[in-house]
């Protein structure tokens, strides 16, 4: 058996503690390999749609990569203190520490190697499935599976060029003190408490400061604290974790009433054990998973504002044209003339709205004319509205104040004409997009209307609704008028141009595509934290196996039946999988209770339910991954007896 | 016989066990062996011969092949797992080599922890570990962890928590074997103290004729068969003389010798 043969037995034989690692190295190659697919896919370039989704996934192939990088570090690290026995035998036996950091070197290549090829197998194994899925996201009319070395050498360059980090720097994590404390191991750095109640205090009040900020945020303060409380959290936690924990914990066992209860005694003081082992691992995992959840749920958030903006958008096309605008006529008919060649049925309403002062509030108020409205309702489906001469109707600029207009009742005059109208109650549908006419636009009865027509008031603008029942499939239309709007806006010229245009059914296609691409990918990113966040704890628990087991030998002996001891397993296992994870859960509550508030600024969307989704199925997963590890566990531990 | 009046703790009956796996071992054979309550016995034989397999049969942790065993008026065949579990706990208490108290607990968890199993109230718990702990001379040294203990001082703290829950039988694996002299010593005493006082029945397994000297009687194995028997006399010198003589029968193989 050569020195080689050797490292690469040492790999094999040591493979159930390598498991989890090695599947979230491979799970973390294969994802980047599918983002890189997908970067160099031939029909995806040159896309002006997909423009941000190819950056975002490109700061996704960065995030995954440095997170692997630091997740193999730690890994690596933990990896090797756990065999320090292992190697000390081998010093023992005369091995020069030369050739034990050769040792490891191959064998990190080993895993490395077969961590890269493992996961780039199976990333072009699942590349068709994932360009299905991205196809239907995008609305691509095909995106087939190609074969370039572009994703290949993209993927095994960054990973082999990371794995070699991580083989050449591994041997210094190895403790390199005499032979006889590598043989004894992990067991000597069980000492005292460990804690300060300075830094438990501290931790506790950072958390408890971001907690109240967080929720009593107002719009005004809110950028601020994004930036302020992200930091401040982060450190609170650390500190939770490595003092605020074992100072509460320390509080419980000196309540002997509640401490020496049953199973409390043994799982309470393997608790500060585990926590005093791995408050750093716990609050690695902590924060990945809160980014998880953040991140996913933000993009969740901005997937449920893609599919409220259709109710925010009633109309498929809209053009708005001001006075001085000599293109109206041509801007319209071609708009016509593209729906009818792209056989899209529609509706149009030209709508003139006039503009006068009212006495009440000595603001301009913009008026339109209730036949016009009622033209546009009908198209919709729905009923038309009465209004008696002298009476009007307020136009509510969003869904949200129709509530607070419907029962007021204005008396006004309008100045220039000397009209005066009564003013009374709320137009009950939504035919226009919000704030489309201004935040003050009433409905005035048509003999009104003419009346003020006639005292040659010319309309301050007129506003061209279509009703396009298949809304979704305008993207080609307008595309002319959109081109000079973006001209004009290049050249600054964007607030002098005399129209509007508006096409929600692109609008929608872009932002829908954009945010649902990086909800996918964001998810796969979260995945791979996930996995990773899993794999720590696993690989922690295989290290304290032997221990454990000696352990289950004495309460065995003692008389501790199978179910009481599953029970005692549970209070073990159960804090070290939720309580990160719930830390990290509460963390996110709070910080969606901020972006509650930007979101309530932007556009009146609740995100509550997208979050509880997230929330709920990171839960499950949790709940899953649990289980398996749990079974495991207590099959090792018990084998060996 | 002086115990022939008194109750039968343990009774063996021609038991056989048998190790099943690649190699097959017959770790002991035929074997018969019995203890009365209140009797303080040592079980010795070189490496190998079975004490251990013994000790395990009694505490009911291994069941045997063939042949009856009777503990405590139960046979451990006819419980479940569960039963057992709870038959051991409630019966015996247990002193190892290695010691093995539980490092994360102080030494007054450590003593209180097979009564917190069963849920007794505080008070109660309290009382008893006050008990025990003086006369085990642990009252100083509650609150520390095992790492910080001495030898003998993490023995007694063992034996503390063997003894905690009045058990019927303390079942002790070499309880001297990691100890220096003086504290073998005291842990020796302590157990005979025990003995006396409580009448709590004590089967010790042994490497060292000073500890067996301690004993009522001394039963030898050798490769999982009985060997030898004898009864402690008035003076444990001339006691532990006999022992040796007996060792020194047990550890050489007499034919082995003849043929040089």
């Amino acid at each position: 058996m050569n020195f080689r043969q050797f490292a690469y037995r040492n790999v094999i034989r040591n493979r159930r503690i390598y498991a989890a690692f090695f599947m979230a190295s491979v799970f973390s190659v294969m994802v980047f390999f599918l983002y890189s697919m997908l970067l160099f896919h031939p029909s995806i370039e040159n896309r002006f749609l997909q423009e941000i989704a190819l950056v975002g996934m490109g700061a996704a192939e960065l995030i995954l990569f440095i997170f692997t990088l630091f997740f193999l570090f730690y890994s690596m690290r933990a990896f090797l203190q756990a065999r320090s026995k292992e190697f000390g035998i081998l010093l023992h036996l005369g091995m020069e520490k030369r050739q034990l950091h050769r040792l490891i070197f191959i064998e990190t290549l080993i895993i490395g190697v077969g961590a890269i090829l493992a996961g780039t197998f199976l990333g072009y194994m699942f590349s068709k499935f994932f360009f299905m899925v991205v196809k239907e996201i995008v609305l691509l009319p095909a995106l087939p599976l190609y074969l370039s070395w572009k994703p290949f050498a993209l993927t095994v360059g960054a990973f082999l060029s990371l794995f070699i980090i991580i083989s050449l720097s591994a041997p210094v994590f190895i403790r390199t003190g005499r032979v006889e404390e590598l043989i004894r191991g992990e067991m000597a750095e069980l000492g005292s408490h460990g804690f300060s109640t300075k830094r438990a205090i501290f931790g506790l009040a950072l958390l408890g400061v971001s907690y109240w900020a967080a929720a009593s945020t107002s719009n005004s303060i809110v950028i601020g604290l994004i930036f302020l409380l992200p930091p401040l959290a982060t450190i609170g936690t650390y500190f939770f974790f490595t003092d605020s924990l074992p100072f509460l914990l320390h509080l419980f066992r000196r309540r002997k009433k509640f401490y020496w209860r049953h199973f409390w005694l043994l799982s309470v003081s393997e608790g500060v054990v585990r926590l005093k082992e791995n408050a750093r691992m716990f609050f690695i995992v902590t924060i990945v998973s809160t980014l998880a959840f953040m991140s996913v749920g933000i993009l969740a958030s901005l997937t449920s504002f893609a599919s409220q903006y259709r109710e925010m958008n009633p109309l498929g096309l809209v053009y708005h044209s001001l006075p001085g605008n000599q293109l109206e006529q041509r801007h319209v008919a071609e708009l016509i003339e593209e729906l009818k060649e792209k056989q899209l049925d529609y509706t149009l309403v030209r709508i003139p709205i006039i503009e006068q002062t009212s006495s009440f509030t000595e603001n301009r108020v913009s008026i339109l004319k209730l036949s016009n409205v009622n033209l546009l309702a009908q198209s919709f489906g729905y009923s038309k509205i009465d209004l008696s001469k002298g009476y009007a109707m307020f136009l509510p600029p969003s869904a949200s104040s129709y509530d607070f207009l419907k029962k007021r009742t204005v008396e006004t005059t309008l100045k220039e004409t000397d009209i005066t109208i009564q003013i009374e109650g709320a137009y009950p549908f939504q035919v226009f997009p919000s704030n489309a006419i201004g935040t003050n636009a009433i409905i005035l009865n048509d003999s009104d209307f003419e009346k003020i027509i006639m005292q040659d008031i010319d309309p301050a603008s007129v506003y061209y609704a279509f009703n396009i029942p298949d809304w979704q499939n305008t993207k080609e239309v307008g595309l002319q008028i959109n081109r000079s709007i973006s001209e004009s806006f290049i050249t600054g010229t964007i607030h002098h141009l005399p129209y509007k245009f508006d096409n929600p059914g692109a609008n929608y296609a872009i932002i829908r595509t954009t945010f649902s691409l990086l909800l996918f990918v964001g998810l796969l990113l979260a995945g791979v934290f996930f996995l990773a966040a899993g794999s720590f704890i696993y690989f922690r628990l295989y290290t304290s196996l032997e221990r454990d087991r000696k352990q289950f030998d004495v309460l065995r002996r003692m008389g501790i039946t199978d179910k009481e001891f599953k029970r005692i397993v549970n209070r073990q296992l159960i804090p070290q999988f939720f309580f990160p994870w719930g830390v990290a859960f509460v963390h996110s509550s709070f910080a969606f209770l901020s972006l509650q508030v930007i979101w309530d600024a932007l556009a009146e969307i609740s995100i509550v339910k997208e979050l509880l989704l997230v929330l709920a199925g990171f839960t499950l997963m949790q709940i899953i991954y649990f289980y398996l590890i749990r079974w495991r566990y207590l099959a090792h531990i018990k084998a060996s007896t | 016989m002086r115990w022939m009046t008194a109750q039968r703790i343990v009774e063996l009956t021609e038991v056989t066990k048998i190790y099943e796996g690649k190699v097959m071992h017959r770790a002991l054979n035929r074997l018969d062996f019995e203890a009365e309550e209140g009797e303080f016995v040592a079980i010795m034989g070189p490496s190998g011969s079975g004490k251990t397999t013994l000790l395990n049969l009694i505490s009911t942790i291994d069941l045997p092949t063939y042949g009856k065993l009777v503990v405590n008026g139960i046979e451990p065949e006819v419980l479940s797992q569960n039963e057992l579990a709870l038959f051991r706990r409630h019966n015996f208490g247990f002193v190892f080599q290695d010691i093995n108290l539980l490092h994360m607990l102080t030494v007054e968890e450590n003593i209180v922890l097979p009564l917190t199993l069963d849920g007794l109230p505080l008070h109660e718990m309290e009382r008893r570990v006050k008990k025990i702990s003086a006369q085990l001379h642990l009252k100083e040294i509650l609150n520390r962890r095992p790492d910080e203990l001495s030898g003998g001082q993490a023995q007694r703290t063992a034996i503390g928590r063997a003894l905690i829950h009045q058990p019927k039988m303390i079942l002790a694996d070499e309880p001297t074997g990691n100890l220096d002299s003086k504290s073998a010593k005291d842990v020796l005493e302590l157990l005979s103290h025990v003995n006396e006082t409580e009448r709590t029945t004590i089967i010790m397994v042994t490497h060292d004729p000073i500890a067996a000297s301690y004993c009522d009687r001394v039963l030898f194995i050798k490769d999982g068969e009985f060997f030898n028997e004898i009864y402690k006399d008035e003076r444990r010198q001339t006691f532990f003389q006999r022992i040796l003589n007996v060792l020194s029968l047990l550890g050489g193989n007499v034919h082995d010798l003849r043929t040089l």
